[in-house]
């Protein structure tokens, strides 16, 4: 018999097959269209509030008012606590559970593609994938502020202006922040994805632990663990619109964040590694 | 087998990894090694503190107050629990102060000239002649000693004034902002008869300024206040900081200070002078008494619907008539004796006794002490 | 009788010469929890062999195909895959192996065409230029071109399957294993799936085929591994089990006295029994012994080979299988496991 070397698919190749394959499936084309929505009907509710007596409304929305671009964060903060969690525990779901439920995990597999390698290409679609959803969000919310509401720059909450440059280097910043966030998510909803073949069980475990874990953020008693809680983290990233910006806060939710996804990801790791498929 | 074993270990210590992680987080940020500095004697340090010149710096003060105080309008730093507050000085004048609460923000810029006040929860901004903020606005919590604002100032204050009650002591050194700092501990004396047990005081070994204080009261380790600087950039700042420019779309008020008004602010300072304040008692012991007309309180008041909006939005000019009477009833506990009869409100750092009739006591003493100082009142 | 066959019977192993194997297990077991799914399984795969896994359901046939690909880990014994041992050896190994393991997997909202495509992307065997071709080629090779374009969900399960032969046949193999690859296709189906089993036999490929039919494998195996209760319990090549009984006749006559005397009369050795006479075959052909009886003018209502030890086995098995009826351990495990 001769010798057989090991042999691997090109990386590139089966990334790329990775994307395609998720920008192929209806749920996500559907997925994304309506997450375009949240800016649009975000900036008509804004705009009709604006017309009254006094600010728009509490926090970011105080500020809109000729100032479109503060739509997009006040649109991506809005779909922070549920909308975005829920959007990458689906892609999540898919990656892994999803592929298992349809048996073509185990096609993969036998291709073969090591489990580690797996599970990368799996975290590369699914991060891609939250990068581009909050990226679009961002991106509709800017056209739909400054149509809505113009202004060239940015009002902070601190009360001074931005230049439209520093005003998008803020957007561009809240949306890598907010990124990182539904990744750190995401990456539990992979491991959890890993241990079952039910895309369901993920996304209703994963939507499950982000309500009981905003819950216990209320409850001044457990201020202990509020610091171990990655939704305690959200609030903050309010910071962002301050000016100067204060940098410590967000650095903090960041590694927060970087702490669930290395979690997420190892647990992932783990179970992939000593699965039977 | 092997690779499977090596995979299943690397994932485990990534798990122990990421839960460290989660744990040095939370922990409060490390003070690391006290640093090795020349020794010094405590008179010295004091001696030092209150002749320190007035430096230019920017950072932010974080606020851990223990008090027991009941919420004070919509600034959270003045309310139980932690916040933080960004501030920067030139040393010569100018100031900004940022107090963010929640998803909005409270801007003071004094620029040299004018004073700017930016609130961004109702896009409002107030402006005022130079120098509104060094003398602050009438203190309305009722413990002007705790009330943390600009710590350089505060602890001064209360350096210079409890001196010659206190036993100062040199505590070893320690790291506040990643600057090394003495510890200068101010103990009661023996006779004093003080809730508080003592005041730490992080001396900045160079600068010579206060970068932390805290309070101690009697029974706990815990600090019941603690206001330092966790973030502290000595030197120059930029010049943008303290220039402010009202946003196109904000409501400009111009307040006249001098004219007596029914707004708060006004009202509340006639009532300062009507009050006739007094200080009843020395050191450690001393009791601010004053007699307090009705309507000053409605500057409370006001502050308070201030503080229901921010935590929950509501329409504007709701509420209006506020019971401030029943409000302070609800917070304290009725007294009474020969003086009269009254509310007495306790926090862990001291108490207010607010009679019936105007009168009011404030100071870090056991209830007696107040009831005392509240029978001198005229 | 069900006590004699759950009896663990010693493997029949013929071995002829000995060929290089194109996998080989030791001692294989698999336990889930409590449940023995595979036991002390000791499989040969010659090189170029067509081998046949035969068992009734739930006779551990794919768990130990689970095995033989590295998607389970044996619970003990060690497997080797084209010379490779297995778990280190998988990325060595499968490349070169095309497999149809417990049914096709697809994505349903795809085409039959993306979803060859997406299982291309990772076959490592196949440069990336050559991804589009292979495609179509296994397509028509499958007889699905037609139908390429077309969402996988609308599929009959008969072109399902060969979808998911398709995807085995990406890449020229050294082993494809096939798990009950005619399962829900019609009789033409069957036809197409066993020409291009024969296909690839022609070629050198080694091909493992697992089902529950003892037609099947009989018509396209070259080897036959009978798996019961989780263990082998006979393998080697189909000829020599299919005649390790030294083979006979029964046929079934009013006539027995002329059909005694008629064989006698040809040398042929027969004895009477109940319903006719059993002519044993040695030195002679069933044709022959026919052509004797009717020259002689026996009645012959009807004439069966007599079955050999494969079907004694197999018959005893799936029988036993049947008479129960109720699912065994194994079966259970197999179908929560999927």
């Amino acid at each position: 018999m001769s010798a057989l070397v090991a042999t691997r698919a090109p990386l590139g190749r089966q990334l790329r097959s990775e994307l395609r394959w998720i920008l192929r499936r209806p749920r996500t084309v559907i997925g994304l269209a309506s997450l375009c929505l949240v800016p649009i009907l975000a900036g008509i509710g804004l705009w009709f509030a604006v017309d009254g007596e006094g600010p728009a409304g509490p926090g970011l929305a105080a500020i809109i008012s000729g100032n479109g671009l503060v739509l997009p964060v006040f649109t991506l903060f809005l779909a922070l606590p549920l909308l975005l969690p829920l959007v990458g525990a689906i892609w999540a779901a898919d990656g892994l559970a999803g592929e298992a439920q349809h048996g073509t995990l185990r096609g993969l597999m036998i291709s073969p593609v090591g489990r580690i390698r797996l599970l990368g290409i799996k975290a590369f679609g699914v991060a891609t994938m939250t990068l581009f959803a909050v990226t679009l969000i961002a991106f509709v919310g800017a056209i739909t502020g400054v149509v809505l509401f113009g202004g060239e720059g940015m009002l902070t909450l601190s009360g001074s202006t931005l230049s439209f440059g520093a005003a998008l280097g803020r957007i561009v910043l809240t949306i890598l922040l907010v990124t990182v966030q539904v990744w750190g998510v995401a990456a539990v909803a992979l491991a959890i994805s890993a241990c079952t073949e039910h895309p369901l069980v993920v996304m209703a475990a994963t939507m499950a632990g982000v309500i009981v874990f905003a819950v216990l953020g209320v409850f001044s008693a457990l201020d202990w663990l509020h610091p171990y809680l990655i939704t305690s983290a959200w609030e903050g990233l309010v910071d962002v619109m301050r000016d100067p910006l204060p940098t410590e806060g967000l650095w903090r939710s960041t590694a927060l964040a970087a702490c669930y996804i290395v979690i997420g990801m190892s647990l992932a790791a783990m179970r992939l590694a000593t699965k039977d498929n | 087998m092997n690779r499977r074993r090596v995979t299943v270990v690397a994932a485990a210590v990534g798990v122990v990894a990421g839960a460290t992680g989660l744990g040095l987080l939370a922990m409060p940020a490390g003070a690391g090694p006290a640093p090795v500095l020349p020794d010094v004697s405590a008179e010295a340090l004091v001696e030092s503190v209150l002749n320190a010149k007035p430096a230019a710096f920017g950072g932010t003060v974080d606020v851990d107050n223990d008090l027991g105080i009941p919420a004070i309008g919509g600034v959270p730093q003045l309310s139980d629990g932690a916040s933080n507050l960004r501030i920067w000085t030139d040393g010569a004048g100018k100031l900004r102060v940022q107090l963010p609460s929640g998803d909005s923000e409270r801007t003071f810029v004094d620029d040299g000239q004018t004073a700017w006040m930016w609130d961004s929860a109702e896009q409002t901004v107030t402006k005022m002649p130079h120098g509104s903020f060094e003398h602050g606005e009438p203190d309305l919590s009722g413990e002007p000693k705790a009330a943390p604002t600009d710590p350089v100032t505060l602890s001064r204050q209360v350096v210079a004034a409890i001196q010659e009650y206190s036993d100062v002591t040199v505590d070893g050194t320690a790291r506040v902002a990643n600057r090394p700092v003495y510890e200068l501990v101010l103990t009661p004396k023996p006779t004093e008869k003080t809730v508080l047990r003592e005041v730490r005081v992080a001396v900045d070994a160079e600068l010579r300024v206060p970068l932390r204080v805290a309070v101690l009261t009697n029974g706990t380790d815990a600090p019941a206040a603690q206001v330092g600087f966790s973030e502290l950039n000595v030197g120059p700042q930029d010049a943008s900081l303290f220039a402010f420019t009202p946003p196109a779309g904000a409501k400009v008020t111009e307040p006249e200070v001098e004219k007596p008004s029914a707004e708060d602010k006004a009202a509340a300072e006639q009532a300062f002078t009507e009050a006739n304040p007094q200080v009843i008692g020395e050191g450690w012991d001393v009791v601010l008494a004053a007699r307090v007309p009705q309507d000053a309180l409605t500057g409370l008041a006001d502050l308070q619907q201030q503080g229901q909006r921010e935590g929950r939005w509501q329409e504007h000019g709701q509420g209006e008539d506020v019971d401030v009477q029943g409000l302070i009833k609800q917070l304290g506990k009725q007294v009474s004796g020969a003086w009269g009869s009254g509310t007495l409100i306790t926090t862990r750092v001291g108490g207010v006794l607010i009679a019936d009739d105007g009168r009011v006591a404030a100071g870090a003493v056991p209830e007696q002490v107040l009831v005392d100082a509240i029978g001198q009142v005229k | 009788m069900t006590s004699s066959t759950s009896a663990r019977v010693e493997p029949v192993t013929t071995t002829g010469s000995t060929p290089v194997l194109a996998a080989r297990t030791r001692g294989l077991r698999k336990v889930y929890g409590r449940t023995v799914a595979v036991d002390r399984v000791d499989l040969d795969v010659p090189r170029g062999a067509v081998l046949g896994m035969l068992g009734p359901n739930g006779s551990g046939k794919t768990t130990t195909i689970r095995m033989l690909l590295g998607l389970v880990r044996p619970t003990e014994g060690e497997v080797e895959l084209l010379g490779k041992a297995l778990p280190d050896g998988v990325a060595e190994a499968l490349p070169h192996v095309g497999a149809l393991v417990e049914g096709p997997g697809f994505h349903p909202f795809l085409s039959g065409r993306e979803n060859l495509r997406r299982a291309a992307a990772f076959e490592p065997l196949l440069a990336t230029g050559d991804i589009r071709q292979a495609v179509e080629d296994a397509l028509e090779r499958v007889g699905l071109a037609a139908a390429a374009h077309r969402r996988y969900r609308g599929y009959s399960l008969g072109m399902k399957q060969r979808l998911g032969l398709a995807a085995a046949l990406l890449v020229k193999r050294k082993l494809i294993v096939l798990d009950e690859p005619t399962n829900g296709l019609d009789p033409a189906g069957t036809r197409e799936v066993r020409k291009v089993i024969a296909d690839l036999h022609e070629a050198g490929s080694t091909v493992v085929v697992s089902s529950h039919l003892l037609s099947e494998i009989e018509a396209i195996c070259t080897h036959v591994a009978v798996l019961h209760r989780g263990t082998v319990v006979a393998q080697g090549e189909l000829a020599e089990l299919l005649h390790a009984d030294s083979s006979s006749l029964l046929v079934v006559t009013p006539d027995v006295d002329d059909a005694l005397n008629a064989l006698r009369a040809g040398r042929i050795s027969a004895r009477p029994i109940e319903e006719g006479v059993r002519v044993e075959l040695i030195g002679t052909t069933a044709p022959a012994v026919l052509e004797t009886l009717v020259r002689a003018g026996v009645a012959v209502h009807e004439a069966r080979r007599h079955r050999t030890g494969l079907e004694d086995l197999f018959a005893r098995l799936t029988e036993a299988e049947e008479s129960e009826h109720n699912l065994s351990a194994v079966d259970t495990i197999e179908e929560g496991a999927r």
